[in-house]
């Protein structure tokens, strides 16, 4: 598969930007400054990066509980996400959603989700429209390995089989449902063999390598494209946090964090970079003070909109209607 | 009786040509129903022990247990004690801790050319018996469980004439300033991919030489592409390369499950046991081993290739039973 | 004036919006060929094809997530499903995706998509097909509940649901499907949600009601003219937005109201109507605000059961004199 040097250096900028405003994201949540709930992307960046890579600003997205990486990877703008993130005005979504709802239909991004498996069936949806207009453009859907235990995975993948839609179903198997390791919530090691049972092609790669993710959803994505229908790949990664911030991950073996630290997607690149000539240290250096002040400036961004008014809790439940609200 | 071991890869029959070509997906579970009939046949003609590669899924184990719960197991099972990473270099490991086990006489693999070329690394005495449940399977065959457990008794009983029945393998040697690098058992193809990735190799546009130890029509991958001008054996004290692109003719070949491309190859080099074959770089790419891209090079890196009956011993399977039966193995 | 088919107001509403709007969509179990379990659909599928009248596996959660799917990404899809009681194995698509991603997503998402559920007792359908669920989509703020009782109504509240932003959930009784209603051609038009219809005038008692109960208010209000007592009865065509203005002009003239509905009391939306009139409009009431629904307990299969379970005319006309 081809790739120029430019595509690879938008890859890690992305990669580097998912990092840093999470690792930030962690901070903030332990200062006080994010509320409610926060579940981090660190460790995974290589699967949302290398999948959006491939896609266009007309194609859609669904996401996840986790779902920063998959924002940022598809063009979400840093301000806008940490502004949500501390519940103020200028949020994605005028502090009304949060971490677990982020969403910009301008960019195809059909909304992080809360609820475990939902956004499969709204990824058919995305299908289904895209099939109905007729046009070559194609949506993925990000999942975790927990997720393919609920009905909505089966209802999913079946219907996008049987009409062929032009869905990816990305797996982001990261060993874990919350708490429950893999091995105790589902009796398979491989997410992907459960494709043939909807006769789609299912493949396992590794989730932590950029290159074999890229290629891989680019692969699905020009067979979806063409109308050849859905594909499932699952890409073996691992959550570096807990489940949400303020997890105690009691639930973990010994050493298996570790290992998994030395499989750490990003500076398997920076490697390949600096052996390849796609970038010096140097270089890499710099984009890195770069994005570390890109997030810096979000979080200012966001320290300085407004808390969302009172009246606009009323807004936005229906296009046409807005309620009284109450009198004090 | 000595005993059996069993390397079954997991992340075998999985990639990304279940994507871009048509090949077979084996889940783990069938895997498991393999290991446990693998056992069952060994086990009935005396093996007392068998030894099996920890994985991911504990396919050992739940091969013990599944067996334990209908009461059938008759031998123990040893899952291998070390540490795991989930990763080719568990089956190096593992190959390593049985070719060096004094117990261990016969390895049964799981697995395609990849997974056979990882075992290939550490072995070099003990005899393999090779099941494919990979996507590319020139190296291993399919074959039952059953008659690979009831083989590998035989061959772990040390009662019968080996000769008979072992068959020491090629190998592509791919030397780095002197230094062997990698091997591979099949073919070694390079290519001007910049990327390893999904790690198969699929696409003809990247692709320049291809280095066999063997090659024939019958063999899906690569290799097929010098097979379809010229069928090299296991057997022959030879090897050869081609330059794929080059050349006038054009030929047909099965380079991947259901994907038979047209391409054109220039006529065979054949490469001797004597001879060396120097690539010199003229830009990066990569280097994919028995249908995996491996290794990664640098424009004017030169490689060397050689091809040695160094490669593991595998067992013919009909021969050995065959051996066995003549010398009244099967007798009550 | 015309004689129409409730079911027929419905399918010839999708009729137009299909012809008029190439991204008028329609799928659920069983409307394709077959022409719907209610014969809803009927012949849409021979008109306008596979791909738009499409036959979905049984997937509840598939068919109302395709819905809010599509509807984000610029159709405008009409979902099906069989019963209402099956919108239960489809709910998180409901009430956690379709009804919040506006809100969610800060109002920058249209869901222009409909869910068309028959519900109701009154066919033997027993306790898993016979429900009468609307209090819980009345109740999850970010839907539009509409509940049409004949079939000009049907008509012109679909088209006007079809071309709304929002999620709607159009509730259709079963039982009502087959009737035949007179409609007014020249009044076949879009029908605004949240607009009642004062089904019958009167002066004493105000009757609220929707669906297949109008029918059965109607009749008792004729009996109670019998006794001099002029019922007015007002027929809410959609649940929300409610038409709070209808039901407060009526109460101020009656200073009576009933309140009838099929579902089981408890829980019932009817309640909520009942708790809206004594916060805002209590002085105005003269006697208790009265309900009338069906028993608190699951659907019986016989019909003996189910007859009695179910409220009729008689019940509405014993609680309308009570407050005399």
């Amino acid at each position: 598969m081809k790739i120029t040097n430019e595509q690879l250096k938008e890859m890690y900028f992305t990669m580097l930007k998912i990092r840093k405003f999470e690792l930030r994201a962690s901070e903030l949540f332990a200062e006080g400054k994010i509320p409610g709930f926060v579940h981090l992307y660190i460790g995974e960046e290589a699967v949302a990066t290398g999948a959006c890579a491939n896609l266009r600003e007309d194609d859609y997205i669904t996401s996840t509980h986790r779902g920063h990486g998959h924002i940022i990877a598809k063009g979400g703008e840093l301000n806008y996400m940490m502004a949500e993130l501390f519940g103020k005005e200028d949020g994605y979504c005028k502090g009304k959603g949060g971490s677990m709802h982020i969403a910009d239909a301008t960019r195809g991004i059909l909304g992080a989700n809360g609820i475990v498996g939902a956004g499969h069936n709204i990824a058919v949806g995305s299908g289904l429209a895209i099939q109905h207009k007729k046009t070559d453009q194609v949506c993925v859907c990000f999942f975790g390995d927990a997720s393919t235990n609920q009905s909505t995975f089966h209802e999913a993948l079946n219907l996008a089989s049987v009409w062929k839609l032009p869905v990816i179903f990305v797996c982001e198997n990261n060993g874990y449902g919350i708490s429950v390791s893999q091995a105790r919530h589902q009796a398979i090691t491989d997410v992907s063999v459960r494709a043939s049972a909807y006769n789609m092609p299912g493949i396992t790669i590794d989730g932590n390598d950029l290159f074999a993710v890229y290629e891989a959803v680019g692969e699905a994505a020009a067979r979806a494209r063409k109308g050849q229908g859905p594909t499932l790949i699952e890409c073996k990664t691992y959550r570096w946090r807990g489940h949400f911030e303020g997890d105690p991950v009691v639930y973990r073996p010994e050493g298996e964090l570790e290992a998994w630290l030395k499989k750490d997607p990003i500076p398997r690149v920076e490697k390949y970079f600096v052996n390849n000539g796609v970038m010096t240290e140097e270089e890499i250096k710099k984009l890195n003070d770069d994005v570390d002040k890109m997030v810096e400036e979000a979080i200012d961004f966001a320290d300085k909109s407004p808390v969302p008014s009172l009246e606009s809790a009323l807004k936005d439940v229906y296009s046409d209607i807005v309620e009284e609200g109450r009198v004090r | 009786m000595a005993s059996i071991g069993i390397i079954a890869n997991p992340a075998s029959g999985k990639d990304i040509r279940r994507l871009v070509s048509h090949a077979t997906v084996i889940d783990n579970n069938e895997k498991i129903n393999i290991v446990e009939r693998i056992v069952l046949g060994a086990q009935a003609l005396g093996v007392k022990k068998v030894f099996v590669m920890p994985d991911s899924y504990n396919m050992g184990y739940r091969v013990e247990d599944k067996l334990n719960s209908c009461n059938e197991l008759k031998c123990e099972i040893n899952v291998v004690n070390m540490q795991r990473f989930d990763g080719m270099e568990d089956t190096v490991k593992a190959a390593d801790y049985m070719e060096k086990s004094n117990e261990i006489k016969c390895i049964i693999t799981l697995g395609g050319d990849g997974t056979n070329r990882a075992v290939a690394k550490s072995i070099k005495n003990t005899p393999i018996i090779t099941i494919s449940t990979g996507t590319n399977n020139v190296y291993p065959t399919m074959l039952e469980g059953t008659i690979a457990g009831m083989a590998a008794a035989a061959v772990a009983s040390g009662r019968f004439d080996e000769s008979k029945y072992k068959i020491k393998d090629k190998r592509i040697e791919i030397y780095k300033d002197e230094e062997l690098i990698d091997i591979a058992l099949i073919d070694a193809v390079i290519s001007n991919d910049v990327f390893i990735g999904s790690k198969a190799i699929w696409n003809m546009d990247t692709i320049e030489k291809i280095i066999v130890t063997r090659s024939h029509p019958a063999s899906i991958g690569f290799s097929s592409l010098v097979g379809c001008k010229e069928i090299i054996y296991p057997e022959d004290d030879f090897g050869a390369y081609v330059d794929i692109n080059s050349g006038n003719e054009k030929i047909k070949a099965p380079i991947a499950a259901g994907v038979v491309e047209s391409i054109q190859v220039s006529e065979p080099v054949i490469l001797g046991f004597n001879d060396e074959y120097e690539f010199i770089a003229e830009d990066r790419g990569i280097i994919a081993l028995d249908g995996e891209r491996e290794v990664e090079f640098s424009k004017d890196q030169k490689l060397v290739f050689k091809i040695r009956r160094t490669g593991p011993f595998h067992v013919d399977v009909i021969k050995a039973l065959e051996v066995a039966q003549l010398n009244g193995f099967f007798k009550l | 004036m015309k004689k129409m088919t409730y079911a027929e107001g419905i399918r010839e509403a999708m009729r137009l919006k299909m012809q008029e709007d190439p991204d008028v969509i329609l799928f659920g179990e069983d409307v394709g060929k077959f022409g719907g379990c209610f014969g809803v659909s009927g012949d849409l599928w021979q008109e306008f094809g596979d791909e738009r009248v499409r036959d979905t596996p049984i997937s509840e959660g598939a068919i109302v997530g395709a819905a809010v799917g599509s509807a984000a990404c610029g159709i405008k899809p009409i979902a099906e499903l069989m019963f209402i009681d099956f919108m239960t194995v489809g709910m998180d698509q409901l009430v956690n995706q379709a009804a919040k991603m506006r809100y969610m997503f800060g109002g920058k998402i249209n869901l222009p998509m409909v869910l068309r559920v028959p519900a109701g007792a009154g066919i033997g359908g027993a306790a898993q097909h016979s429900q009468s669920l609307e209090a819980w989509t009345t109740h999850t703020p970010g839907l539009k509940v509409v509940y049409p009782s004949n079939a000009q109504d049907a008509y012109g509240l679909l088209l006007t649901s079809i071309d709304d932003q929002n999620p709607v959930v159009f509730i259709e009784n079963k039982v009502l499907y087959a009737m035949k209603n007179d409609v007014d051609e020249n009044e076949l038009k879009p029908i605004p949600l949240g607009k009642a219809r004062v089904a019958r005038e009167g002066t004493d008692v105000t009757i609220i009601t929707y669906g297949r109960q109008v029918y059965d208010s109607l009749q008792a209000a004729e009996e109670l003219a019998k006794d001099g007592i002029n019922a007015e009865v007002i027929d809410l065509r959609t649940l929300f937005p409610l038409d709070k203005e209808t039901i407060f002009n009526s109460v101020e003239k009656t200073h009576k109201v009933v309140l009838v509905s099929e579902e089981c009391k408890r829980g019932a939306y009817t309640g909520d109507i009942a708790a809206i009139i004594a916060e805002e409009r209590f002085y105005e009431c003269d006697a208790p605000i009265m309900r009338v629904g069906a028993l608190n307990t699951p659907i019986p299969f016989a019909t003996s059961l189910e007859g009695y379970m179910v409220p009729n005319s008689k019940d509405i006309e014993l609680a309308v004199k009570s407050l005399f």
